[in-house]
């Protein structure tokens, strides 16, 4: 790990809503800080400089993969980057994007005409299944203290601290009203993945798990409340896959 | 015929890519192919139960993820006759407008701002520590305050639900809202006198399309049931189909629109136009301007977000803000529903198709950029038509096609709502 004052950036986005970079730029007082350490290589939403073309230090990926142009693209950011850090949930584990159900030709067909047959495209894909990936940062979108942290352990030759409890947890410290158990509200507060701060659910908003399920989840008692909630199987089901139960997923793995 | 590609365009949202196809030296052909790959929202949103979908749409972009998801919300709320309370309508009205301000500071500062300056990036600016620069994230930074004290995160918004908002903001943190509202009033107008001298920006024609935004007949709005449009017509927010006339073609993986007579011309400028013809202006701009009044157009906007934000949250610190937040029961029927919302970059269509069940079985959204394609197109052809400088066909290019304030992703859509006869 090298300790030297800056780093060269490089940020790469594949099939998403730009909402990982975009909570870079929304580091409104740290951005002054980050223009000092921080040389970009390629950041098209940023900055119209940049070769993209020298090795960079950190390349950090957001979107899932659904070209095969994409897929080649990334495979030239790995070998031109000595770490690579996929951030958001399309990178982590396909996102949204994954959500499509049925046949992709008839899908395209049934959106865009008869022009889609030519087009070269398959399910969405999650980073890790073609690249190796050195670091990940969960989220729909990501913290902004997350981003942060990361990219300044790395410019200090280290890697952040790695958040394995669940929501929950948060949700317990901050003594919030449980919303699962009390109210009977579709929480995926005890399998998600903990660092948010239990923001949603200490507004009295149910967490949609966007941050990607937690090892070891105890997912059959968490059905089990979910269907307590008076949803359907179907709705518990679709609720479920949103983030990181879907069959292209790392959750799964 | 050779041929210029400017690709990636730099310092818009999403990715695209701008052919210009040149014959003699001189600018014969102009594509604007916008390159994100097929999202398919219509296809996983279907079979959704129709609380779910606002959740699952808000992604399609981020920078827009307010406004899509209340269009959303109320075209399904139109779909089954709810009608949201009060108290929660002003919420979510503050909500689109924190957005609406992050979004027109984020591209007056962040992206046009180095083209005045001639640098390459913001980040360049704060290093040389650039007072417009700083001062602009201020700004940026309170629209996203708002967004989270409104909207409960800044990006990808989770207080509006199915009819209406979830949680009451407390008092205490609108109260700081009105504070730092204050200040901005007052120091709003020193930093927009930067994006004002005309010597800035590339010598451009006309800016080229009909206008056609939507808003209220006696106030400027973000939000109506009516769809206003050049020259000096209006039709209900069901006509846009008709309307915006969308056809996919096979260059680009979205769709766009014309209009019946030339291409349609969303954002601010559009609202601008809209807005002055009739009778209730939202800042004075010269007439015959190019298209780089679009962002002179969004710094006149700003000062009407403020004012709006003002009122609002005086209403909201006082009784209007104590009333109910949710709809009552919602009684689940099938039906159709449409709702129209100005994104800060124009013009956005949200229409679903709901079963008896409840289930979301057809969807159709039409976003800005999708629409503005056609006429970045026009614009770029039109402005270079006698430039012979190939360096500088492409920085021109890029700066036309950043004046729009496009958003790729949200280019990249769903339709049609097949057969259902919208």
């Amino acid at each position: 790990m090298r300790t030297t004052s800056s780093l060269k950036l490089s940020w790469v986005r594949f099939t998403s809503c730009s909402g990982c970079q975009l909570m870079l730029l929304n580091c409104e007082t740290s951005l002054n800080e980050l223009a000092r350490i921080v040389e970009l290589d390629a950041f098209p939403l940023v900055s119209s400089a940049g070769d993209r073309s020298e090795p960079v230090d950190i390349a950090l990926v957001e979107g899932s993969l659904s070209t095969p142009e994409e897929v080649e693209r990334l495979l030239a950011i790995r070998r031109h980057s000595r770490l690579l850090v996929a951030v958001g949930a399309c990178a982590l584990n396909g996102g949204i994007n994954a959500l499509v159900k049925g046949e992709r030709r008839s899908c395209l067909a049934g959106i865009y005409g008869e022009q889609s047959a030519g087009w070269d495209s398959f399910p969405p894909q999650p980073v890790h299944h073609f690249v190796r990936v050195d670091w990940q940062i969960p989220g729909c979108p990501p913290e902004r203290r997350e981003l942060l942290e990361s990219l300044g352990s790395i410019l200090h030759g280290g890697w952040p601290g790695r958040q394995l409890m669940p929501v929950c947890m948060e949700c317990r410290c901050n003594e919030n009203r449980c919303l699962l158990v009390e109210d009977h509200a579709p929480c995926l507060g005890p399998i998600t993945l903990a660092g948010c701060n239990a923001s949603c659910p200490a507004r009295g908003v149910p967490c949609e798990g966007c941050r990607g399920v937690v090892p070891e989840a105890n997912r059959d008692e968490l059905y089990r409340l979910l269907l307590e909630t008076g949803l359907s199987v179907q709705e518990i089901q679709h609720r479920l896959e949103r983030f990181g139960g879907t069959p292209h997923g790392q959750a799964d793995r | 015929m050779a041929r210029l590609i400017v690709d990636p365009l730099t310092r818009v949202e999403g990715h695209g890519r701008v052919e210009l196809l040149l014959r003699d030296g001189r600018l014969d052909d102009v594509k604007v192919r916008l390159l994100e790959s097929p999202r398919l929202f219509e296809a996983l949103v279907t079979g959704h139960r129709y609380d779910a979908v606002p959740e699952l749409v808000c992604r399609v972009c981020a920078i827009c993820s307010a406004v899509h998801k209340l269009a959303s919300l109320q075209a399904l709320e139109n779909a089954m006759g709810v009608t949201v309370p009060p108290t929660a309508a002003m919420l979510r009205e503050l909500l689109l407008l924190g957005e609406h301000l992050q979004s027109h500071v984020l591209h007056l500062f962040c992206l046009i701002l180095p083209d005045l300056r001639e640098v390459p990036d913001i980040l360049m600016l704060l290093k040389q520590g650039d007072p417009l620069a700083v001062g602009g994230l201020a700004v940026k930074a309170f629209g996203n305050r708002i967004q989270e004290i409104a909207g409960g995160r800044v990006i990808h918004p989770v207080n509006p639900v199915f009819g209406g908002v979830a949680y009451r903001p407390g008092k205490d943190e609108l109260e700081t809202l009105a504070v730092e509202l204050e200040r901005w009033q007052r120091d709003w107008p020193e930093l927009a006198a930067g994006f004002e001298q005309a010597g800035h920006y590339p010598a451009a024609g006309t800016a080229l399309g009909s206008a056609i935004a939507t808003g209220l007949a006696d106030s400027f709005a973000l939000s109506g049931e009516l769809l206003w449009y050049e020259p000096s017509a209006c039709a209900p927010v069901a006509e846009y189909v008709r309307l915006l006339g969308e056809r996919s073609r096979p260059e680009t993986y979205a769709k766009d629109a014309a209009g019946a007579s030339g291409p349609f011309l969303v954002g601010a400028l559009a609202r601008n136009r809209l807005a002055a013809a009739r009778g209730v202006p939202v800042g004075r701009l010269a007439d015959g301007l190019g298209i780089h009044a679009n962002n002179l157009a969004q710094v006149r906007e700003v000062d009407w977000i403020l004012q709006r934000i003002g009122q609002l949250l005086d209403a909201l610190l006082g009784n209007a803000g104590t009333g109910p937040l949710r709809a009552g029961p919602v009684a689940v029927r099938g039906g159709k529903g449409t709702a129209v919302m100005e994104a800060p970059r124009g013009l956005l269509v949200h229409h679903y198709v709901v079963d008896e069940w409840g289930t979301v079985v057809a969807a159709d959204i039409v976003t800005p950029t999708a629409i503005n394609q056609r006429v970045i197109a026009a614009q770029v052809l039109a402005d270079l038509a006698d430039e012979a400088d190939p360096a500088r066909m492409r920085q021109v290019t890029e700066r036309i096609v950043r004046a729009y304030d496009p958003c790729i992703s949200c280019a990249v859509h769903l339709l049609p709502a097949s057969g259902d006869g919208a």
